[in-house]
């Protein structure tokens, strides 16, 4: 009896687990088995199109450097020390998960505008926020470092902090160990942490429309073939793009492979 | 709960028109018990939404009357009704650079001034941004400053270009232009000042149509590679219910409740320039209009 009810529960979670893969995955192949063939053929002559994709992954791959060299120390902060204030700072980290992307660009454009202290400052001296790729950058980086924090501090917290504390008796200074002990043992997970950032930085459309409309990263040239020429147009175009991000996701899930499984 | 038992009335509303109409669709929805969804952006983005999603509404309030002979009519509705008319300003704020020093007769040269950021609308997307450029033509002509156009138009630069008027508005608000090419009722509902603009060519007055349609712009097309172009003509606001609108009797009464006079009345008072009675083109409009 027991064995019949086991395989029975076996079989429901199975039958969830495989409808919510459905979900997850008919979406995705419904859009590259729709476009992707068509944008990827075009990606050669669509010179909006190229254009649109380098500029997203340029500018992606900016905003998660930038996201790496400010999010990496308050992770480990994080993750390592404890202070007044942490949790408050943990907090403040995910914020920008519940803030609606188009109120996120919203926010930007009053704090780095042109009206405001630095955005006027910024203006000054040449460098302008809103319709031009620093606001791109801006917006990915707004609303996709809080995953990179997330996990880089997971990535920490992963490390064994008795090594730190050995290399420190051994007369390293705080930041020779974090370099020598801390940051090649994390490296994986930190850089798994990058990917996550990366794909959320490239598929951002509504604080970047907000921000910037032209030039047009993919999620917002999308969007205007949609508006323009209905869907069989945009259909390619977001097509390509689930296509390039499968390159670091897959990339990411090689890199997991290696890690060793945790077993209690 | 009571959403999903009440009655409902789903209206797609030109960013330009979203302002003014809300009051009154709250309104109607407290006097008529009717639940009332909105959704507002830029009028072809409304119908792509029809034509490529089929999500219809029940009713449809377009900044484009001519947007519905062109990409509705008859496969999505029958018929189509002029219902408010608009003219082009330029519109700006107390903080804009030389706001103290412009005036009717000097604004094509503080536009063109190397300080001054000018935002505008995606001529490929809102009717509002192909009538900027034939009101530049236009312009062009009426003060004969041969590239007058042309200057002022890569004077507001692409990367001041937003996708609908609301999104513009919004940037100007937020001080982040100077000066933006807008509806005279977006200027108004959001308190900024502007600039109204000679008759000859701010596409106001009915009367000078003919005068107006001798300016034309070329913009992208419904498909890839192809243009379309676009005459002047006098800014008129259009509305329909589409043939498969779910609540059509729903729509029939806001139609009667927004062509009532209290309501003209009240849009009037909020900067939308209101006709007497619609103009219905086509056949099927519901009797309350006819």
């Amino acid at each position: 009896m027991t064995a019949v009810r086991r395989s029975v529960g076996t079989i429901v979670v199975a039958l969830i687990a495989s409808l919510f893969l459905l979900f997850i995955v008919a979406p995705v192949v419904g859009l590259v088995s729709s476009g992707g063939a068509r944008g990827l053929a075009t990606l050669a002559s669509d010179r909006e199109l190229l254009a649109s994709l380098w500029l997203t992954i340029a500018t992606a791959t900016i905003a998660t450097v930038l996201g790496m060299l400010g999010g990496t120390p308050i992770a480990y902060l994080l993750a390592r020390r404890t202070f007044r204030g942490r949790a408050v700072v943990a907090a403040l980290m995910d914020l920008p998960l519940v803030i609606p992307h188009p109120v996120a660009g919203i926010a930007l454009l009053l704090v780095l505008g042109r009206a405001s202290p630095i955005g006027a400052a910024l203006y000054q001296a040449g460098l302008r926020v809103a319709g031009s790729s620093t606001g791109i950058v801006c917006a990915m980086l707004f609303v996709s470092a809080p995953l990179y924090v997330s996990a880089a501090r997971e990535a920490f917290a992963r490390v064994d902090a008795r090594y730190e504390s050995v290399a420190r008796t051994l007369g390293d200074d705080a930041w020779r160990a974090f370099r020598r002990v801390t940051l090649p043992l994390s490296a994986r997970g930190l850089t798994a942490a990058a990917v996550v950032m990366w794909a959320r930085a490239i598929s951002e459309f509504g604080a970047i429309v907000i921000l910037t409309y032209n030039p047009k990263v993919v999620s917002v040239l999308s969007y205007d073939r949609f508006t323009s020429y209905g869907m069989s147009e945009a259909l390619p175009v977001a097509a390509v793009l689930v296509l390039f991000a499968l390159v670091p996701l897959a990339a990411l899930r090689a890199l997991r492979a290696g890690e060793p499984v945790v077993s209690s | 709960m009571l959403g999903i038992l009440a009655d409902t009335l789903l209206v797609y509303v030109a960013a330009s028109l979203t302002r003014p109409i809300q009051p009154v669709l709250e309104a109607f929805s407290a006097r008529t018990g009717i639940v009332v969804q909105r959704e507002s952006g830029a009028s072809l983005e409304h119908v792509r939404k029809i034509t490529e999603l089929h999500r219809i509404p029940d009713l449809l309030l377009l900044a484009d009357v001519e947007v519905f002979p062109q990409l509705l009519v008859p496969k999505y509705s029958t018929w189509y009704a002029e219902f408010a008319r608009n003219r082009m300003v330029v519109a700006y704020t107390k903080r804009s650079k030389h706001a103290n020093e412009i005036n009717r007769d000097n604004w094509t040269e503080v536009l063109r001034r190397g300080d001054v950021e000018v935002g505008r609308t995606d001529p490929d997307l809102a009717p509002v941004g192909y009538r900027t450029l034939i009101m530049l033509k236009l312009a062009e002509r009426f003060y004969k400053k041969p590239g007058l156009a042309k200057s002022l138009i890569s004077a507001a630069s692409e990367r001041n270009i937003r996708p609908n008027a609301a999104e513009l508005a919004a940037l100007l608000a937020a001080g982040e232009l100077d000066y933006i090419y807008d509806y005279q009722s977006v200027a108004e509902s959001n308190g900024f000042s502007y600039i109204a603009l000679p008759d000859e060519i701010n596409l106001g007055d009915a009367r000078r149509a003919r005068e107006y349609s001798t300016a034309s712009v070329r913009v992208r097309g419904p498909t890839r590679g192809s243009e379309t172009e676009f005459k002047g003509e006098p800014i008129l606001y259009g509305l329909s219910v589409p043939r498969e609108a779910p609540h059509p009797d729903a729509a029939a009464r806001f139609l009667a409740y927004l062509t009532s006079p209290e309501v003209i009345n009240q849009l009037r008072a909020a900067h939308v320039d209101m006709l007497d009675h619609p103009v219905v083109v086509g056949t099927g409009a519901p009797a309350e209009l006819r």
